[in-house]
């Protein structure tokens, strides 16, 4: 799929279609691609409901995922360090400097 | 040095660090879904990803700068902590990335390309910042590669170098030749009046404070971890 360099015949005619306060189109993109999109169904509808909160509300519950991911992982390399500490001088060492 | 002092971190600076990480991040929640933003087509209430999309991508660039760093003087000094520092900074870089990637992903599923059922569209900072997580994951099968740690710790570092100077190209120059739905394309948007609204800019920037943060205190606790496995290794009878 290409993305279409922004052409100049087609974003005057996005701005006279919509309206919207002044303030606020000094900040809206150039993006003027048009996919070709059916009407939402299923998942689209859900995340497209009260102006597309759901999206934010995902975009941040992924990064609150990854987070716990990476709190789980941390955890897990202790316990390994724990068992190690644990287990004293009675490992050998050759084995220790393998898992380096 | 008190025995309760960490050798590795400053422990006030850290304990600083987190409260304001705490505080900040949760602020950074809140207002981030209740302020009040500009009413965009599109976009809509998405915009709200801002804060916490793009926070990812700054958070991998600093990442990936204090890896390098520390790799550089790896280089230097040959002391094994340094490569730690590298390895964990690069890691927790990979993890900000693959969170920045997923979350654009979803962002631009649900909001540009919503009821096309695309999840990756090939917009050029995507696939170049795809390229770029790649570029950091070899680094983590080129050091799993070598038996040797001093082998493993040079021949990483100085791949580490030639990682991070990429990174400008494929998050900022290559894209910003191409079309994209990333800002950017019209020039720097630090320096452009109308990329951000002065509203949201109060949120966003210290988002990116707090995300940075975090990846501080994550990377600091890993570093502590690593430096403990390596006294324990060096030490048998401990």
């Amino acid at each position: 799929m290409t993305i279409h360099p922004l052409s100049s015949d087609t974003a005057p005619l996005r701005q006279l279609r919509q309206e919207r306060p002044d303030t606020t189109s000094a900040y809206d993109s150039t993006w003027t691609e048009r996919p070709e999109a059916q009407a939402p169904e299923g998942l689209d509808r859900i995340m497209g409901t009260d102006g597309k909160i759901y999206v934010v509300l995902a975009v941040v519950l992924l990064i609150w995922f990854g987070l716990l991911a990476v709190l789980v992982r941390t955890d897990r390399k202790i316990d390994r360090l724990e068992r190690e500490l644990d287990a004293g001088g009675s490992r050998d060492r050759a084995s220790r400097d393998e898992e380096a | 040095m008190p025995a309760s002092a960490s050798p590795i971190v400053n422990d006030r600076l850290y304990r600083f660090v987190r409260a304001a990480v705490a505080l900040v991040l949760t602020g950074v929640i809140v207002v981030g879904f209740l302020g009040n933003i500009p009413q965009l087509d599109i976009l809509e209430q998405s915009a709200r990803n801002l804060y916490f999309h793009v926070p990812m991508w700054f958070t991998l660039m600093v990442a990936t700068i204090i890896s390098a760093y520390h790799s550089l003087q790896y280089l230097r000094s040959g002391d094994r902590m340094r490569d730690l520092r590298a390895r964990e900074a690069a890691r927790l870089a990979l993890i900000f990335g693959l969170l920045g990637i997923v979350t654009g992903m979803v962002w631009a599923r649900f909001t540009w390309y919503e009821g096309t059922g695309k999840w990756w569209n090939f917009d050029p900072k995507q696939s170049m910042a795809a390229v770029l997580l790649l570029i950091y994951g070899a680094y983590f099968v080129l050091r799993d590669s070598i038996e040797n740690r001093d082998a493993r710790g040079r021949i990483a570092a100085v791949y580490n170098l030639f990682a991070v100077v990429t990174m400008p190209f494929l998050l900022y120059i290559i894209p910003r030749q191409l079309p994209s739905l990333h800002p950017g394309g019209e020039g720097s948007p630090a320096f452009s009046q109308t990329d951000l609204a002065p509203a949201m800019r109060w949120v966003f920037y210290p988002s990116v404070l707090a995300f940075i943060g975090l990846f501080w205190l994550l990377y600091t606790q890993r570093v502590r971890l690593a430096w403990l496995r390596d006294q324990l290794r060096d030490e048998p009878e401990l």
